[in-house]
């Protein structure tokens, strides 16, 4: 029971952070101008916060219930959990505070953050995943590891395609072709569940004795959790009319 | 420096950065409840200006206490697997029920309460606001949780050389869990009243326009404050009565008798916490308590007096100068707090050596100077955006500004 747990917030982590990260890597592309750029980030700006949640979930999931895997997952992967952090740190701080002063300037440096701190992500994540789920290490690990980048970035055109409108919305349904905007995405968030539930079988997850206490507290909050986002996404269902508050 | 070293000075960093915002958001997030709550029942323009404009404050030094909180959960995984390996079933629970319980709803709803202005029914809103608050509330007591475990081990079983959760309930009943909860959040409480006494004395010396929103403001602030300090006070000396020998020792300076009774229990060894750290942080901290109530006490006073409050600029500018004080006094309590567990990760249990990774020496000096250099930066932009925002005043509030998502009207020719 404690590994579906885990898996129930590792891979919404994936699908839904995936998405937002998607499209901070791509905001370059997506958005030309600042008012597009900021249109772009509106598309994304009333979920980030409550997408990389379930990051912190599954990281307190796994020292809950997995103290000896969390353990091992995070030291033996130091550098590259390091790089993940900052890249988080950074890509964060660009959503923050990009709207905070007006100037062309202060707003091109923090658009380049969250664009750094997206890719960043993007490749932390993509590499972490090939470490753990193929096993190699080395130079070969940019293969595997742009692979799961690239997926990012569809994943976040697609969800890009369904939030815009106009000239972003066609700039977002590039790779799409002919097929829908909501089964793209559903495609590439079904593709990065996939990654995330090969990689978790490959981990042979051992959970500790907490089990008792934390899966039945779960299961009761994991309703009421998904409760809380259904009412953002409920309220945030139509595509962006205009900037947002970032 | 040697990488224990190292470790321990990057997580008293995380950790301390950590709580100058955390401190705050707490502190603020109660005020911005308060105000946002008369501004919904009442409908005054000034307690919707006054919800606005702590609530932009808020929020520009919440972004910087999440990230900052990030890097420090996952600091327990990367740098301190000695501990998550031994004390991680008992100990992470805790962890685990504050990111389930508590944060994860705290991040959705904050997020709703942010885009969602002007967007959501009003009666919706305050209810996210409240929901928020309280779940900051049951954040920070979680965290006091796994903390007072570490302080004072209660409520697990020993088996297989790891500690397993024995008695959950006698775990969350832990004194020196719910001592230290009380007191760091009444610690929360004076540090967002005299921030807000602090930033609307700022305006009220530079006569503002804005006389009842400020007025409001500062008595609010200095409301609040005022009784925390007391309530913060009785918990700190209740800390006392649940507090470990050694750290007791080390602020009094008696040390013979604590580290003869350690060595009987666990053998040769230094088993005291570094003295002057210990005194200077508790010392520290109650000369600043004393500072703090030596103003605050005849302030109350003062605010009675609307003359006194539009007028009285040495009053203003020391209550201005005061803002920085109680977060000095939270970090001298929280080194008191946490160097007077040393050597201890888990007190009595396992030492901070023990509870640390094998990681090289060269990727905890990467660590540091990385999470260092770009926090210091950070911290740096953000308290000049939060001095910047609180010096602009009401007029240049973006939150709230006008529905969210509605363009901006478009000029016609």
């Amino acid at each position: 029971m404690e590994i579906f747990v885990l898996a129930f917030f590792a891979l919404g982590y994936l699908v839904l952070a995936g998405a937002d990260i998607g499209v901070g890597m791509l905001l370059p592309y997506l958005g030309r101008t600042p008012g597009e750029r900021r249109e772009t980030i509106a598309a994304i700006a009333p979920f980030f916060l409550g997408n990389e949640v379930w990051l912190v979930v599954t990281a307190g999931v796994l020292a809950g219930l997995f103290p000896a895997l969390e353990a091992e997952l995070l030291h033996e992967n130091y550098p590259l959990v390091v790089v993940l952090l900052l890249a988080w740190v950074v890509r964060d701080m660009g959503l923050w505070l990009r709207g905070r002063v007006p100037g062309r300037v202060w707003q091109a440096a923090w658009d380049g953050a969250i664009v750094a701190g997206s890719w960043g992500l993007a490749l932390c994540w993509g590499a972490l995943l090939s470490v753990v789920a193929l096993g190699i290490q080395g130079p070969l690990l940019v293969l595997p590891a742009l692979a799961l980048t690239a997926l990012f970035g569809t994943h976040g055109l697609a969800f890009a395609a369904l939030r815009l409108r106009g000239v972003l919305r066609e700039r977002a349904a590039l790779l799409s072709g002919g097929a829908g905007e909501l089964r793209t995405f559903a495609l590439t968030a079904a593709t990065l569940a996939t990654v995330g539930a090969l990689t978790g079988v490959r981990l042979e997850p051992v959970a500790g004795t907490s089990g008792a206490l934390l899966v039945p507290v779960s299961l009761v909050m994991i309703p009421l959790l998904v409760a809380a986002q259904a009412w953002v996404w409920w309220t945030f269902r139509h595509r962006v009319t205009g900037p947002s508050y970032l | 420096m040697d990488t224990v070293e190292l470790a321990r000075l990057q997580f008293a960093l995380t950790a301390g950065a950590h709580f100058l915002f955390v401190a705050l958001t707490l502190g603020l997030a109660t005020l911005v409840a308060v105000i946002q709550t008369r501004a919904t029942l009442g409908g005054s323009p000034v307690h919707q200006g006054m919800t606005r404009f702590w609530g932009q404050l808020y929020i520009i030094n919440y972004a910087m206490g999440i990230v900052t909180g990030l890097v420090m959960e996952f600091q327990l995984g990367l740098s301190w697997s000695g501990l998550t390996e031994f004390a991680g079933n008992a100990f992470g629970s805790a962890l685990a029920l504050e990111t389930m319980i508590a944060f994860f709803v705290e991040a959705t709803f904050l997020g709703l309460w942010i885009f969602g202005w002007n967007k959501l029914n009003r009666w919706a809103h305050l209810a996210l606001i409240w929901v928020v608050t309280l779940t900051a509330y049951a954040s920070a007591f979680w965290i006091m949780i796994s903390n007072g475990f570490l302080q004072n081990p209660v409520g697990y079983r020993l088996d297989g050389g790891v500690l397993h959760l024995a008695d959950f309930g006698a775990m969350i009943a832990n004194p020196a869990a719910l001592v230290a909860f009380g007191h760091v959040l009444s610690g929360a409480m004076v540090a967002g009243g005299f921030f807000m006494a602090g930033v609307s004395a700022y305006h009220l010396s530079r006569r503002t326009a804005e006389q009842d929103f400020f007025r409001k403001s500062l008595r609010l602030g200095l409301g609040l404050a005022t009784p925390a300090l007391m309530v913060t006070a009785t918990f700190g000396g209740l800390g006392f009565e649940t507090m470990q020998v050694t750290k007791l020792a080390a602020w009094s300076g008696d040390l013979a008798e604590a580290q003869a009774a350690m060595v009987a229990q666990h053998g040769p060894g230094d088993w005291l916490p570094p003295v002057s750290w210990v005194q200077w942080g508790g010392n520290g901290m109650m000369a600043l308590f004393a500072l703090m109530l030596l103003v605050a006490a005849p302030s109350a006073l003062l605010m009675l007096f609307r003359p006194a409050v539009r007028g009285l600029r040495v009053w203003h500018w020391l209550l201005v100068a005061m803002i920085p004080v109680p977060f000095v006094t939270t970090l001298a309590g929280w080194i008191f707090r946490e160097m007077g567990r040393q050597p201890w990760a888990v007190y009595g249990l396992l030492t901070t050596s023990e509870a640390m990774s094998p990681v090289s020496a060269g990727q905890m000096r990467f660590s540091v100077i990385a999470f260092t250099s770009v926090f210091a930066v950070l911290i740096v932009i953000n308290y000049w955006l939060l001095a910047r925002a609180a010096k602009a005043g009401p007029g240049a509030v973006a939150l709230g500004d006008r529905p969210i998502e509605t363009p901006a009207p478009v000029l016609t020719f």
